[in-house]
């Protein structure tokens, strides 16, 4: 064998010795954290289960802490005082996307090597069905009466489409049922100036549900244009009633929507606003960074979001400053007690 | 007039296709740069196919800027693609080039691995990744060109592609099945791509020859006007002009498979099914289309592959045939590329001079890339603005058009 043919043989060897090494070692810490957090999970369930049936307001999240490779990833929960977390305990499986309220949640999540799921909790964080997504998911919500639950996911297809090209998707799920009620984009009819969107590049992401039952916002993009959008359920029809809004969420009394304005394009530059929904006035937020979250409200006065690997929290009057409210953690999801 | 009925050339492919001609002799080089291609292949494919997963679940960003970054990208790609093809030319070294762009495309492999979570960076590295693939492109297909029998350019370029679809369907294959086994585990799976990355530079580097060429009597260093001045040239610029104007009428696939999906209804979760069974289609035909090209003639081959995307339009623009008419429509849309993506280069290069190869394949590439992205905006645009119909019904007179454009361009070409 020529000295070339050697060295390929040589350079072949090592390739594969340090690619095998890698899955094995990457695949053998998966168990091992695997183990490890159902272990530390059983032992934190008795409070856990406190937590979620005392009444008290907590937190649920998911776990960035990174210290702890067996935690990260996974769904932790924390009691709340006076609008502050305590002690962090791991609450569960690996969760992307969270939201729990009335005793029932979402938990977005892989499904197999090529799927991703949507599953739906109990009032003890059990799994008690699923639904299959259309492509990685992005954000969820659950409606305040624990009825409906909605996921935005990302259909990137295959890295055969143009890469850049891609297409969101927004689901609206019966909790109760475990089932799928239908897409923005397929099932609902929206208009725009009395006109019915037809456009076939509209998009939808970012739902938030109000506490009436039926009532939802979300976001709605043609063009270049996103548009604060508000949907009954029941009719499944909508319309248009604010401009340049993105990924909203209803604060808890319901008179504000807090969202991610684009003040800059290619690429988008996004401000954290809020909108008053009565008078149509926006306020920008303390935020001077250009992140990209759904808010979580903590309560009618604070906003939460995700910056680094870290939640944060600043007043949704625009005044104040922006600081570290819980640390490798993000998905907030607030349960009010 | 350059007709696929006229009766000699039936005659005669019927010939081409009946008689024993001498096998087609595929070149160790051009096999070795296919594995090569395939290595790399899997390797970015890997990482393509989770980089949004990665994105999104790992960092928490949304491909939005991703996409955005990219589109303004392509101009920057075309213009590395050019050089490649015209540095290779001047130094006469297309391996060392090529290499180059294989070698910083797997050396970002290893970076994706080490910048953890800055977007920026995340960013950046892409970029270089793509500027890599744009660096040995031409310099590659260049090599395939320079080690084949100029009577098997077609099956050489159809092995090539064949091998390089390979890869790009075995990486999405890999990726997930590693994320099987650890989930989340994304540095394990760029240090994997970059291993798969590594052995396709040694493939090149180790194991591929630089063609060796006629002695040139004085050998006069390539200049950048001789390398434009191709297009001066009757026969390339007439390739030139029909590959452009074929390209400004192609949508690109992402539209195709969108709108199957809508006609049908279909499950999102089935999408990548689309694209599998295109590439799967491609992948097959490859080599055998670019036999039959090398038999009855490149631009013959090409003008029916263009056909056949014709087809493609008729079928989405029909009323809906189900599964049928989608499975046709995605047979002929992977029959669409297995007779134009390395033709069109055979083509090419059986009209370029030996010593203008990567220049020469450098800006065909690029023009059919060009156009092609050209036309994905218009085709958006049109279907934006009034419907896919509209778009698809445009399109598809403009094809014809092409057709027609590239038919005469064409006339009269030999090889």
């Amino acid at each position: 064998m020529s000295r070339r043919g050697l060295a390929f043989l040589l350079l072949s060897v090592v390739c594969t010795l340090v690619a095998v090494g890698a899955v094995v070692a990457a695949a053998q810490r998966a168990r091992d954290d695997e183990r490890e957090s159902e272990r530390a999970a059983a032992v934190a369930r008795p409070t856990v289960e406190r937590l979620l049936s005392d009444g008290q307001p907590f937190v649920l999240f998911r776990n960035l802490d990174r210290t702890d490779g067996s935690t990260y990833g996974r769904l932790a929960i924390a009691p709340l005082a006076h609008g502050e977390p305590g002690a962090r305990l791991l609450a569960g499986e690996r969760c992307d996307r969270i939201d729990l309220a009335a005793g029932r949640g979402l938990c977005l999540g892989t499904a197999g090597p090529t799927g991703f799921k949507a599953k739906v909790l109990d009032s003890g964080l059990r799994e008690t069905g699923s639904v299959r997504l259309a492509g990685v998911p992005s954000r969820t919500r659950v409606s305040p009466d624990g009825r409906y639950g909605a996921v935005t996911s990302f259909v990137t297809g295959h890295s055969y489409a143009d890469v850049g090209q891609f297409s969101t998707a927004a689901t609206i799920i019966d909790l109760e049922r475990g089932k799928k009620v239908g897409d923005l984009e397929n099932d609902f009819t929206i208009t725009h100036d009395g006109k019915e969107v037809t456009a076939r590049d509209r998009n939808f992401w970012g739902v938030t549900f109000s506490r009436d039952g039926d009532t939802f916002y979300a976001t709605m993009a043609t063009g270049d244009t996103t548009y604060l959008i508000k949907v009954s359920l029941s009719r499944r029809t909508g319309e248009t009633i604010h401009e340049n809004v993105e990924c909203p969420a209803l604060s808890p009394d319901e008179t504000r929507i807090g969202y991610k304005k684009a003040v800059g394009h290619d690429p988008p530059v996004w401000r954290f606003h809020v909108l008053d929904l009565a008078t149509g006035k926006e306020t920008p937020l303390a935020e001077p960074e250009p992140l990209d979250d759904q808010i979580e409200w903590l309560d009618d006065d604070h906003v939460l979001y995700r910056s680094g690997e870290a939640t944060w929290v600043m007043p949704a009057d625009g005044s104040g400053a922006p600081q570290r409210w819980l640390a490798g953690a993000d998905s907030p999801a607030v349960v009010r007690g | 007039m350059y007709r696929i009925e006229s009766s000699g050339a039936l005659v005669r492919a019927h010939r081409a296709l009946t008689q024993r001609r001498v096998r087609p002799r595929v070149s160790r080089t051009v096999l070795l740069l296919g594995l090569c291609s395939l290595l790399t292949d899997i390797s970015s494919e890997m990482v393509a196919t989770v980089l949004p997963l990665y994105l999104v679940t790992t960092l928490g960003f949304t491909p939005f800027m991703y996409g955005i970054v990219d589109g303004l990208y392509q101009g920057a790609a075309a213009f590395v693609r050019l050089a490649g093809g015209y540095v290779g030319d001047r130094r006469r070294k297309h391996k060392g080039v090529a290499a180059l762009g294989y070698g910083l495309s797997a050396v970002c492999k290893l970076a994706l691995a080490a910048v953890g979570s800055a977007f920026g960076a995340i960013t950046a590295i892409v970029m270089v990744d793509r500027a890599g693939k744009g660096l040995r492109t031409a310099p590659r297909d260049a090599m395939i060109s320079l080690s084949s029998r100029p009577e098997d350019l077609g099956t050489n370029f159809g092995v090539h592609r064949a091998l390089d679809t390979t890869g790009a369907l075995l990486g999405p294959l890999v990726a997930f099945g590693l994320l099987a086994l650890a989930p989340l585990a994304f540095d394990m799976l760029f240090i994997v791509s970059f291993c798969f990355a590594v052995a396709g530079v040694g493939v090149l580097v180790l194991l591929v020859r630089e063609p060796a060429r006629e002695p040139v009597a004085a050998p006069e260093p390539v200049r950048l006007r001789a390398a434009f001045g191709l297009l001066s040239g009757r026969r390339f610029r007439a390739l030139f002009v029909a590959a452009t104007a074929l390209g400004l009428a192609t949508t690109s696939d992402a539209f195709v498979y969108l709108t199957l999906q809508q006609e049908l209804e279909l499950d999102p979760t089935l999408f990548p099914l689309l694209f599998t069974g295109t590439a799967l289609t491609f992948m097959l035909l490859a080599a055998p289309v670019g036999r039959l090209a090398d038999r009855v003639g490149r631009g013959r081959v090409m003008l029916a592959g263009y056909a056949l995307l014709l087809g493609v339009y008729v079928v989405l623009l029909g009323p809906s045939t189900g599964v049928a008419g989608m499975l046709v429509a995605l047979f002929m849309l992977g029959a669409y590329y297995a007779a134009t993506d390395g033709v069109i280069m055979a083509f090419g290069a059986g009209h370029i001079p030996e010593h203008l190869q990567g220049s020469g394949l450098a800006l065909l590439g690029t023009a059919v890339s060009t156009s092609r992205l050209l036309a994905s905006v218009l085709f958006g645009a049109l279907w934006t603005l009034f419907s896919v119909q509209a778009a698809l019904a445009v399109f598809a007179g403009g094809l014809v058009l092409a057709m027609i454009v590239a038919a005469f361009a064409l006339k009269g070409s030999r090889e």
